[in-house]
């Protein structure tokens, strides 16, 4: 709204111009355009074009999930690389045709998956070590040791039943990870606003610059 | 069409960082400023077109509209699109950072091209060769940044036949799309505000 009035000095600046009415006109038309613009942005919802995805950890297998922002998972067949930290590569998945992935850690240390979509399309995921069970051997090792000391006066098989509790939460705590890594891609309304405010900004401090340029011009003249 | 970080060959990004320099450069210089207001609006439209996604069938598609902005710009295009793309890294996570200068190229370029190539067409007299000359700029300087985005990624190790193949058969609907708006919105400003367009009056109505 800030744009009309600073449109207008300008037209009222130069006095006599004779299209200075229809241009108005067509400038407020532009920004009626340009609200609407915003307004159906508001009841769209819609998502950036990004590469999105998740590796949860379900038990000792790593299930990952590969797509775009706007709801079309990665192609079938779609490479994903896994590699360690220091960047060795442990092994290679291939994508299914719901744009997920399974694979079967065997050593308890950070994961590192890397995806290429093609067209400048990269994801790259981490799957934390401590994410996966204590069983596995690792950088673990001591930690699992200490768990086990821990659950002496269990009865029965100690890692069947650590097992199956990591599967059970895992179960349970997949969605919100799913819903959390949506919610954090999702560019908010004050987002655009925000950028929307940066432009403006900027165009006032162009404005600005040159009307003092023009100014410093006028006084120099008279 | 945004490339992220991490996809292109530190020479690709330094040309690509250079090229945006100049063109901002040159488009600052070439601005009339009393024009500035339209390059903000213009900037703006840009920074919110990627965000709408347009249904189409099965998939979506999302107006770069740079071939309507070098259009109502020429060179100002350039620092439009750049400040535009930046805001979206910022708070979109379109692009990165390092890749500002690559995509910025691989859409400015394009309209500035558009608008030498479609500027006498959409100031035709008959509307209906302006419309066509619209709709030619706007679905052109979609094609010109597929081939620009896949040349980037073959410059960088990617098969430029593969990527320039995927680029460009997932952007026909765009281009589709782009062509007609373009067109529209041609012969709406020349209607309601042809110096916009700096179309010269005399010859459109004269």
């Amino acid at each position: 709204m800030g744009k009309c009035a600073v449109e207008v000095t300008l037209c009222g600046e130069r006095g006599l111009h004779q299209r200075t009415v229809s241009k108005q006109t067509g400038f407020l038309s532009m920004v009626g355009v340009f609200i609407a613009t915003v307004f159906l942005l508001i009841t769209q919802s819609a998502q950036a074009h990004n590469v999105i995805g998740g590796v949860y950890a379900i038990g000792s297998t790593v299930e990952g999930e590969v797509g775009f922002s706007n709801g079309d998972m990665a192609a079938e067949g779609t490479e994903v690389v896994i590699s360690d930290a220091a960047g060795t590569e442990l092994g290679r998945e291939a994508i299914d045709s719901e744009g997920m992935f399974t694979y079967e850690a065997s050593q308890r240390i950070d994961h590192y998956f890397s995806v290429n979509l093609s067209s400048g399309h990269l994801l790259d995921l981490i799957l934390p070590a401590d994410e996966l069970p204590d069983s596995l051997p690792g950088g673990g090792a001591t930690r699992a040791a200490k768990v086990s000391e821990a659950q002496v006066n269990f009865d029965g098989d100690q890692k069947a039943l650590q097992a199956l509790v990591e599967q059970a939460v895992a179960k349970q705590v997949k969605p919100l990870r799913k819903e959390l890594a949506a919610y954090k891609e999702k560019a908010g309304f004050q987002d655009i606003l925000g950028g929307i405010g940066y432009i403006f900004g900027l165009c006032g401090i162009g404005i600005w610059w040159r009307q003092r340029q023009r100014e410093k011009g006028d006084a120099s003249v008279s | 069409m945004h490339i992220v970080d991490g996809a292109l060959a530190v020479p690709v990004l330094a040309a690509g960082a250079a090229m945006t320099v100049a063109g901002v450069a040159w488009g600052l210089k070439r601005m009339d400023y009393d024009h500035l207001p339209q390059v903000g609006v213009l900037s703006a439209v840009f920074f919110i077109a990627s965000y709408i996604h347009l249904p189409i069938g099965f998939s979506s598609v999302h107006l770069i509209l740079n071939g309507l902005i070098g259009l109502a710009l020429g060179w100002a295009a350039f620092p439009a699109l750049l400040v535009a793309l930046f805001l979206q890294a910022v708070f979109f996570g379109f692009g990165g950072f390092l890749v500002l200068g690559v995509n910025a190229v691989n859409i400015a370029l394009p309209a500035v091209l558009v608008y030498y190539l479609c500027r006498h067409g959409i100031s035709s007299p008959s509307p209906k060769i302006a419309a066509t000359w619209g709709a030619i700029g706007g679905a052109g300087s979609i094609i010109i940044t597929t081939i620009m985005v896949a040349f980037s990624l073959m410059l960088s190790g990617e098969a430029f036949l593969l990527a320039a193949k995927a680029t460009f058969v997932a952007h026909i609907p765009v281009m589709i799309v782009e062509g007609f708006v373009t067109a529209a919105a041609v012969l709406l400003i020349r209607k309601v505000k042809p110096e916009f367009l700096g179309i010269d009056e005399e010859r459109v109505y004269g």
